[in-house]
């Protein structure tokens, strides 16, 4: 059986654009397939949610967007992280790690 | 602030959206092309790859949508798009827009309206300073509150309380303006020097009075009215400290009032009322000389506080002077509980009226739209499909109806422009003066919000039934017979129900307003109001102690009057129903006498012989007055119906004697006659002093006769229209003396009219809003029927094709309907159960259940649902069976 894809958390979808985009430079299909790739598949990012959100934290100032050329020799828009998008990696990270531990701690307690 | 980067961000969207809107498009063929390519390397041939891809996007235009949503200003520029779509189609269906607009103007026209009356009257503070620590003081006597205070008392109240900043006592009093062009009769107060200090009122020009002017021997000081002074004086701003002739005595004027001064009916002039204080009338500690107290609480002191130490006060003063005070109290009320408090329940309901006639324009609103929505099933579900979220047309539509309600409540300030003139000049009278009825920005305000609030709840029901359509299945079979048809269906009938209900409780308080107001015009006044004219004359004239001059004069008057053609009687009265009133002690002879606290009181009417005839009393037993009783004669006086009944149960009052007011010295009066009960209070008053005492003036002691001649009313009993007559017997009274001024000249059948303004004015008003809600409600019910008819055209054709007869159509259809409004009205009717409780104090002679009310309105309501179901039902027996089967 194969893993059903979860659901992503509202945020969630935010803080692993920016972490696939800390190690480097990505179009928007590069961020997909990154993104299944470093969660093992539990995560498949469709276009309907991606661009929204890429859009989005472009406005908000934490990506910016280039044209440049794909693998294959064609234009495709390619998004990097600015400094403020780094800044915001790192919080999201913090909150993120605070609330797993605290999760975590929770469902220990029983 | 807004930060620099969302402007800047704002300004990319709005003005280089084309570009924008290019490079996503590359950008998602990008992503395409890029995943396509993937499945080609996976091995999957070119054509199935793109497909694939393709359907992995799920919808280009979805996604852009999707994009478009998130970007900065994108809420604004749907919003924009929304408006601009709604108008357009808005203008495609005028019909449609013109009914919605017109149904909402009404509601918010009639809302603003009343709002604007009961912002001025209930919401908006008194024009006084701090007016929520005024408090308003009267005597409290076995009879209940609001008997006048005795002039000791107030000075004994004045020293001895420590929670008021301030006490004021205050009366009304008359004065002859002479000695300019033309003589004046002026309205006018006698008050404490501290009056204005206690309403926080700083004279325009001058001052207010010194504690030394409001005593006996002060100095005869003036303060007027600014109109006073605009009017007679030409705005002089030299007029401070001059003089001026108030009845024959010289006043200097210290000071004149600021423009928008109001403190219950309009006064011009205001004199210390301590330079009355030897006078008897004030001396005397049971006296009760019309004097009312205003008073400013202390900082920290409540209203309940006050009344406690009051009370102690008047209680131990009751001990001090048990023959003068014994059984009499103080009580207070909030000034504004004394302004408004009459007018309030009124007021309330019909704030709450007209916000049963907006609910009932909200549900036909609704109804339009729930029709429309139906209509529109088709384009909501391509929009849809096309990538338009629920909450995206949801907003669409819920756009239109608050554009919509927008158009409607423009048009209904309009309307409530004119209403507020109207009822500013209906409501004259029965709005307190201190109120001002305007559209202020408080009022403004409300329109706004009613009319925001009416946009969403009747675009609420049509938006969201549409939104929760599958475009699927709308799209399938043209939505004709869909399971959202039944449901909207189901929604447009409650509305009706809904509808049907607010109009019945609307007509039923109306017709118990209606009924109250037929049985108040049908009330015996005891006396006849019609070809009565009456007006108020006060003699006054130097060395005329004993007021031989003024009986004189008032004979010569009733004399010339009585040669007048026209005029059937004449007389001359200290007290008159609906005009003046007096009251007075009095004691049967032959009984022990009554303890202070028991004593008996009468209204009490001094007459001339005529008066039986000018008011049309029926003599009951006995004799009226005549020439024969003279100041020689002995004593007689003449009771009602209430006296006898009351004093004399079971025996005959004729030829028994009183003691009428004893401080007067009035002893061993004979009774000689009895006459009908007259109203002397108002139509709907519950007397407080049942009893009535007439005298003939011609035994007036001579000591109290130039008191009584200085405020006389004089009545015409008249053969034809008495107002025609009036300038004439003014004519005639001045060709006797020109210097008196006649003034309240009046017809009995007009104060009689004015006297129920107040309960004609919310009578119509509540009949107007409840005929409003009527026709709304019945458009609603024909709405309704025809479009079902419409709906169920397939049904009935193959009725009709397998034989049912037209009648039959008729009576299902007519079945369907009447349902409908039957259940609105068992609604309506419990509901009217539980409301009509509060108008209680609006009603008389009416329970708030009556049955014949509710019957009678539950009729006519089944009536013109009827009416409004028949037009469909007839439409429904033409339908052509084949035609009806062919659009299949």
């Amino acid at each position: 059986m194969e893993p059903t894809p979860a659901n992503l958390l509202q945020g969630t979808l935010d803080l692993l654009i920016l972490k696939t985009l800390s190690l480097g430079e990505l179009h928007g299909l590069g961020i997909s397939r990154r993104i299944e790739q470093i969660t093992n598949g539990t995560f498949q990012v469709k276009p309907g949610s991606l661009f929204p959100a890429l859009h989005r934290m472009e406005e908000a100032g934490w990506l910016v967007s280039s044209w440049g050329e794909s693998e294959n020799k064609r234009r495709a828009k390619y998004y990097r992280l600015s400094r403020a998008g780094l800044k915001q990696l790192r919080t999201e990270t913090q909150e993120w790690d605070r609330i797993a531990l605290a999760i975590a701690q929770a469902l220990q307690a029983s | 602030m807004l930060p620099p980067r969302w402007l800047s961000l704002l300004w990319r969207n709005w003005f280089h959206k084309a570009g924008l809107e290019q490079e996503l498009d590359e950008e998602l063929r990008a992503y395409t092309e890029l995943l396509t390519e993937e499945k080609v390397k996976a091995g999957i041939s070119a054509a199935a790859a793109r497909r694939a891809a393709l359907l992995e996007v799920g919808g280009m235009e979805q996604v852009k949508e999707q994009v478009r949503e998130v970007r900065v200003g994108a809420m604004l520029e749907t919003i924009l798009k929304d408006i601009r779509y709604s108008i357009r189609l808005l203008a495609k269906h005028p019909g449609f827009a013109v009914v919605a607009v017109l149904t909402i103007a009404l509601g918010v026209g009639a809302n603003t309206a009343i709002f604007s009356v009961v912002n001025a009257v209930l919401l908006r503070p008194l024009p006084f300073k701090d007016p929520e620590r005024l408090v308003r003081l009267s005597e409290q006597s076995q009879q209940g509150p609001g008997m006048s205070i005795a002039y000791p008392n107030f000075k004994d109240w004045r020293s001895e309380n420590t929670v008021f900043a301030g006490l004021a006592a205050s009366r009304f009093d008359n004065f002859n303006l002479t000695g300019l062009d033309e003589p004046e009769r002026l309205q006018g107060r006698n008050v404490s020097w501290n009056f204005f200090d206690v309403l926080g009122v700083q004279p325009a020009l001058g001052r207010s009075f010194r504690p030394e002017e409001d005593s006996a021997g002060g100095e005869r000081v003036c303060v007027i009215s600014y109109g006073l002074w605009q009017r007679r004086f030409g705005a002089d701003p030299q007029l401070v400290g001059r003089q001026v002739t108030l009845n024959s005595e010289s006043y200097t004027v210290i000071g004149v009032l600021p423009q928008g001064y109001r403190y219950g009916t309009p006064t011009d002039v205001f004199t210390p009322i301590g330079l009355r204080e030897t006078d008897e009338l004030f001396s005397l500690r049971d006296n009760h000389p019309g004097i009312y107290a205003i008073a400013r609480l202390k900082p920290e002191i409540s209203l309940t506080q006050a009344e406690a130490e009051m009370k102690g006060i008047a209680a131990r003063l009751a001990q001090a002077y048990p023959k003068e005070n014994a059984g009499h109290s103080v009580s207070l009320m909030s000034m504004r509980e004394y302004f408004v408090g009459d007018i309030r329940p009124s007021l309330l309901i019909l704030l709450g009226a007209v916000g049963f006639v907006l609910l009932i324009a909200c549900a036909n609103v609704a109804n339009l739209m729930l029709a429309r929505a139906a209509a529109r099933t088709r384009e909501i579900a391509i929009r849809m499909a096309l990538g338009a979220g629920r909450w995206r047309v949801v907003r669409q539509l819920l756009t239109e109806s608050v554009l919509l309600a927008i158009l409607g409540g423009a048009c209904g300030l309009l309307l409530a422009l004119w209403g507020v003139d109207v009822l500013r000049r209906a409501s004259l009278d029965i709005i307190p003066t201190t109120a001002d009825v305007s559209l202020d920005r408080t009022v403004l305000g409300f329109t706004l919000l009613v009319t925001l609030l009416t946009g969403v709840l009747f675009g609420l029901a049509p938006a969201f039934q549409s939104a929760r359509q599958e475009p699927g299945e709308a799209l399938k079979d043209g939505g004709r017979t869909g399971t959202t048809g039944v449901a909207r269906n189901r929604v447009r009938a409650l509305l009706v129900v809904g509808e049907v209900a607010l109009s019945l409780m609307l007509l039923v308080g109306s017709g118990l307003l209606i009924r109250s107001f037929v049985r108040l015009r049908e009330v015996d006044t005891g006396f006849d109001p019609h070809n009565l004219l009456t007006m108020h004359l006060t003699y006054r004239a130097d060395d005329d102690e004993d007021g031989q001059k003024g009986v004189n004069f008032y004979d010569e008057v009733l004399a010339k009057i009585k040669t007048l053609p026209g005029v059937e009687a004449g007389a001359v009265a200290n007290g008159a129903p609906f005009l003046d009133e007096y009251d007075t002690s009095f004691e049967i002879e032959g009984r022990p006498p009554a303890s202070p606290d028991q004593r008996t009181y009468a209204v009490s009417y001094s007459t001339s012989p005529d008066y039986l005839r000018a008011l049309g009393l029926r003599l009951v037993r006995g004799r009226f007055f005549d020439a024969r009783d003279t100041q020689q004669t002995p004593p007689v006086a003449v009771i009602d119906e209430e006296f006898a009944r009351l004093y004399f149960p079971g025996a005959d009052p004729i030829g028994q004697y009183l003691a009428a007011n004893p401080a007067e010295g009035t002893s061993h009066v004979e009774i000689v006659g009895v006459v009908t009960h007259v109203k002397q209070f108002g139509l709907d008053v519950k007397e407080p002093i049942p009893a009535q005492l007439y005298r003939p003036r011609t035994q007036i002691p001579a000591q109290f006769r130039a008191r009584t001649n200085a405020s006389a009313s004089l009545l015409v009993r008249t053969t034809s229209d008495p107002a025609a007559l009036a300038p004439i017997v003014r004519r005639a009274v001045h060709e006797i003396d020109n210097t008196q001024p006649v003034y309240a000249v009046n017809t009995m059948a007009q104060i009689l009219s004015d006297s129920l303004a107040a309960q004609r004015l919310s009578m119509l008003l509540l009949s107007l809003f409840a005929a409003g809600a009527l026709i709304i409600a019945a458009v609603g019910i024909y709405g309704v029927m025809s479009y079902s008819v419409v709906q169920r055209t397939h049904e009935l054709g193959i009725r009709l094709a397998l034989g049912a007869q037209p009648r039959d159509v008729l009576r299902l259809v007519i079945r369907q309907g009447m349902l409908l409004a039957l259940a609105g009205v068992a609604v309506g009717l419990i509901g009217a159960l539980l409301l009509t409780r509060v108008m209680t104090t609006l009603l008389y002679g009416v329970h708030p259940t009556d049955p014949v009310t509710f019957t009678a309105v539950s009729l006519i309501l089944l009536t013109v649902a009827l009416t409004a179901c028949f037009i469909p039902a007839r439409r429904a027996t033409r339908v052509d069976p084949l035609i009806a089967l062919r659009d299949e």
